[in-house]
């Protein structure tokens, strides 16, 4: 039955165009090039006019006069940022094709497997923990975070044949986590008077021919061991069986394609950072535009990479002025690539896969009930730790007496905020995966959180002097906007589970964006920012502490209704229907009920904590199968992290703070990497 | 209500609980012979500055290690606690020092509530939307000087710090006719320059040397561009300040663009220590010292 379905999978991943073009040319793909190339090439020459008299073209070509700053800066600074935009937008446009074809996932790009997010994070821990790394060679550096990152996403997505939907959604969890643990380097130097993302915010800016003269060899390498590998790949695309019978050594081929699509993507990150959805874009407009066999896509994806990245930083040039380096040209290629990507799911046509939750044999605990009351009582001696346990300016003490009432007057909101916030992301989590069948999914996919993130975003920097109210209720109407498109999106299908997890890894990469445009400015509001979106419970007062409880009470309190859907949705659609029940309007509520649920308590932990992934697959572990134990299990355990994290997070490095969403996210992303590994 | 701090500072009286500790003071000072000094947390560097110029220590600041990075001078005396970020002091570390009042500024009005449930708050903006921060630290100083009584040093200090200016000034007085650029590297390729509405400005007007950016700057008066931003005033000398980043020192010198520059090619670069930016009188008399040192050496070495 899984066999089936992956096959199914593959066959639509070679052909999923639902639309059917002439076979024969490109002809889509290369007009596309012609009119973007003409528009490139339009604003190319206007910037280039306003930088030196067309007179003096000629004379910037060859080593310039150092007395003339226009000829420098052309020769210097404008040309080789083109050259450099040409070079990677090509470089990602191949890889995304290559990496399409070995995973048969249409849906595969550097974002989205997170490779680009692997290469980043390394080299900015090599930036801050050892420089002298990255004298050894920037290359290194991120081809080893780029293989951590691919290797990670497999290992991940092995247990489900490496299906489409699964490899996306482990490279979001991995491109996740590497993103906290960047957050966690900013806020734990707390430089808020240095620029915050210097690293390889995407910006294509040049100062002299070295970058490009590096890239171009190894780009060069790795396109030609691709080029070696056309037949074998275009086999891979093929039924394993098929290609079997031909008698090629197929795993040999899928990792070497993977592999060098990976160092493609490694170099690209290593000489101008994370360049956003030019991968995805280019090999999704090639394809669509008519180029069906892999020969034709492995030539028209890199020219219309090239083409694309080339006219997107014209015009960010032409919007910023010559070598408008700050706003930086991969954020806003992020920016302008999430809404293709909500544009592309309707007209995908994923196979729908087997629900995993019944086909796992996990053990089943005879006595769920004993199982519980080990997780309540942790999480009362856990809570009390929490109130009464901690350093103080004479070292660690118990409170008691006259000390304790002061003290809990400022433990107790962040506590009650963080038991409340952990215990609806983890029925959250545990509703989505229920609903979608899928081990993977939770309200930080959905990208709800980034909703509310995004609301927050907008408070800060339209609103001036933002008081919390304002920032509370922004925050919340971002949480029901996202939760709106994702609705709306979802609709055609029904609420497929699918298309409602893909339409939140963009909504997600949209949010990352922004975010980088903003802080890349270098406002000292960016700070601010990003100590609540790293889910800081510092600001937690006793009002938003007591209302946060009492959303969290009323909204566990209409759970029950809810427990017999999530006994049958694993079933599966057709096991659902079969049984009477209105499939729809039950997606739809189960999503309003999570969607309540993430909005909350986003609002106190930030959107980067994975409770909501991870408290279902504890309860799981624990052997609490059926929906009403499990939904218990979770809840629990996901207060139980929380109510840890904000523990570690005030006593760690006490007098300072680690934000709790961070420690959760710190402490939970290898946990659940662990818990899904297993089988 | 950030409104109405900044009005307060502007007028250079201060809010009502700070008011009220002031009131409280002399009672104190009547009842006791030796009046106990007011236990002070500050949490801007800019305060803190000027309050140790005054002579008076507070019991803890936040942030030690951006004082070592950015400001330098005067030195932190050890024994002042540390409580954390700028952004999130530790309130439970706060509640247990017992301070009389706590200074803030204006970024900080999100977490005002929370300090206010341990002390009184004083809120004093030097950098606000009216960018004129040089006045308004004069303002602060006096407010702080009323507030730990101690009116004579700050008007010695305000005085000092206006005479020190008229000094270099004479002293730049031959060297004034170029512009300068005051910038800090954020990366090999993009600086962080000062102008209109930032302390340097001000200093700037004060010891009579020309800004070379009149460009647009944010209400903190600095402007993030790309270093060729820096190309269209072929007279102008540039002043960059430390730190610099990690790696942008190596791969300046390489840099054509950088090497191609009018103020590398005719020599006109200086190398400043850190000076904080954001900083009160103290930080503004040490920049223009700073400078005027740089650009005198500079002039001897030809």
């Amino acid at each position: 039955m899984a066999d089936d379905t992956v096959a199914q999978g593959g066959r639509r991943a070679g052909g999923i165009w639902s639309r059917r073009l002439s076979a024969g040319q490109p002809l889509g793909a290369i007009l596309l090039c012609v009119v973007l190339s003409a528009a490139a090439t339009t604003a190319t020459l206007s910037n280039l006019a306003a930088q030196l008299p067309a007179a003096l073209w000629l004379d910037a070509l060859g080593t310039p006069d150092v007395a003339d700053m226009r000829l420098v800066l052309v020769h210097y600074a404008f040309l080789p940022r083109l050259a450099i935009s040409l070079l990677c937008g090509a470089a990602l446009g191949l890889a995304g094709t290559v990496l399409q074809q070995v995973l048969r996932n249409p849906l595969a790009s550097p974002e989205t497997v997170g490779v680009s997010a692997g290469a980043h994070l390394a080299l900015a821990l090599a930036t801050l923990a050892a420089p002298s790394l990255l004298a050894f060679g920037r290359e290194w550096v991120a081809l080893v975070g780029a293989f951590v990152a691919i290797v990670a996403v497999v290992a991940l997505s092995w247990h489900k044949r490496l299906s489409p939907l699964s490899v996306v959604l482990a490279g979001l969890v991995v491109s996740l986590y590497a993103g906290a643990i960047g957050a966690a380097l900013i806020v734990l130097r707390h430089e808020w008077l240095a620029s915050l993302f210097i690293w390889g915010a995407g910006s294509l800016g040049q100062q002299d021919w070295t970058t490009t003269l590096w890239l171009l060899p190894r780009l060069a390498a790795a396109v030609v061991a691709i080029g070696l590998m056309v037949r074998p790949l275009t086999l891979l695309g093929l039924e394993d069986e098929g290609a079997r019978s031909l008698g090629l050594p197929l795993g040999v081929y899928r990792v070497a394609g993977l592999g060098a699509a990976v160092a493609l993507i490694a170099f690209v990150v290593a000489a101008v950072g994370v360049i956003g959805f030019v991968g995805l874009a280019a090999a999704t407009l090639a394809r669509i535009g008519g180029a069906r066999r892999l020969g034709q896509r492995l030539l028209m994806a890199p020219l219309v990479g090239a083409v694309l990245l080339w006219a997107a930083d014209q015009a960010v040039q032409l919007a910023t002025g010559p070598q408008g380096d700050l706003l930086p040209t991969g954020a806003i290629t992020a920016l302008l690539g999430a809404p293709l990507l909500l544009w592309l799911l309707p007209r995908l046509a994923l196979a729908s896969e087997a629900p995993a939750l019944t086909a796992e044999h996990l053990p089943r605990s005879r006595r769920p009930g004993l199982v519980l009351a080990a997780l309540g009582l942790s999480l009362i001696v856990l809570v009390g730790l929490a109130l009464l346990l901690g350093p103080g300016p004479h070292g660690w003490s118990f409170a008691f007496g006259d000390q304790l009432q002061p003290l809990l007057s400022w433990r107790w909101p962040r506590v009650t905020a963080a038991l409340s916030a952990g215990a609806m992301l983890a029925l959250a989590g545990l509703m989505m995966q229920r609903l979608t069948g899928n081990p993977m999914a939770s309200p930080e996919v959905l990208g709800i959180s980034a909703g509310a993130a995004l609301g927050m975003v907008l408070a800060l920097f339209l609103v001036s002097d933002p008081g919390r109210p304002v920032q509370t209720a922004a925050a919340t109407a971002g949480a029901f906007a996202a939760l709106l498109v994702t609705l709306t999106l979802g609709r055609r299908a029904a609420y497929a589970p699918e298309r409602l997890l893909l339409a939140g890894v963009a909504l997600t990469a949209l949010f990352d964006a922004l975010i980088l445009v903003l802080t890349a400015t270098g406002d000292p509001r960016a700070m601010l920012l990003l100590n609540w979106l790293t889910g800081s419970t510092y600001g937690v007062d006793v009002g938003s502490a007591l209302l946060t409880s009492a959303i969290a009470l009323c909204l566990f309190l209409l759970a029950p209704a809810f427990i017999r859907w999530l006994d049958m949705l694993p079933l599966g659609a057709p096991a659902v229907q079969g049984l009477g029940i209105d499939l729809r309007k039950t997606r739809l509520a189960v999503l309003l009920m999570v969607a309540a649920l993430t909005a909350a308590s986003t609002l106190i932990v930030g959107p980067l904590t994975f409770i909501g992934l991870m408290a279902p697959h504890l309860a799981r572990r624990l052997g609490l199968a059926r929906a009403l134990p499990q939904a218990l299990g979770a809840v629990l355990a996901g207060a139980l992290i929380m109510v840890a994290a904000d523990w570690i997070g005030r006593t760690a490095i006490f007098p300072r703070q680690i934000p709790a969403g961070l420690v959760a996210t710190l402490i939970g992303g290898p946990v659940l990497m662990w818990l899904l590994r297993r089988r | 209500m950030p409104e109405n701090d900044r009005r307060a500072a502007r007028r250079g009286s201060m809010t009502r609980r700070g008011a009220l500790g002031l009131f409280l003071l002399p009672f104190a000072g009547s009842l006791s012979a030796a009046p106990r000094p007011l236990r002070i947390v500050s949490l801007d560097a800019g305060l803190t500055e000027t309050l140790l110029m005054l002579g008076v220590r507070p019991v803890a600041i936040a942030d030690r290690e951006v004082w070592e990075k950015w400001v330098v001078e005067p030195p932190l005396p050890p024994e002042i606690a540390d409580v954390g970020t700028l952004l999130e002091p530790n309130l439970e570390f706060l509640q247990q020092l017992r301070p009389d009042v706590i200074l803030a500024i204006p970024y900080l009005d999100g977490i005002k509530p929370l300090l206010e449930r341990v002390a009184p708050v004083t809120t004093i903006g030097i950098y606000t939307e009216e960018g004129r921060p040089y006045q308004l630290a004069v303002d602060a100083t006096r407010q702080l000087a009323r507030l730990v009584g101690k009116e004579e040093e700050g008007e010695a200090l305000i005085a000092a710090t206006e005479a020190g200016f008229l000094e270099i000034r004479q002293q730049l007085a031959p060297l004034s006719a170029r512009p300068l650029y005051i910038v800090n590297f954020m990366d090999p390729r993009n600086v962080r320059v000062y102008g209109r509405q930032s302390l340097f400005q001000d200093v700037f007007d004060r010891i009579g040397i020309r800004n070379a950016w009149t460009g647009d700057t944010n209400y903190w008066g600095f402007a993030t561009l790309g270093l060729d931003g820096l190309a269209t005033a072929s007279d102008a000398r540039l002043a960059y300040m430390e730190p610099l980043p990690e790696g942008a020192g190596g791969t300046l010198t390489e840099s054509p663009v950088w090497n191609a520059m009018p103020f590398v090619r005719n020599r006109s670069i200086m190398r400043l220590p850190a000076v904080l930016m954001f900083g009160a009188l103290p930080s503004a008399a040490r920049f223009a010292h700073e400078l005027a040192k740089a650009m005198t050496g500079d002039a001897a070495h030809g």
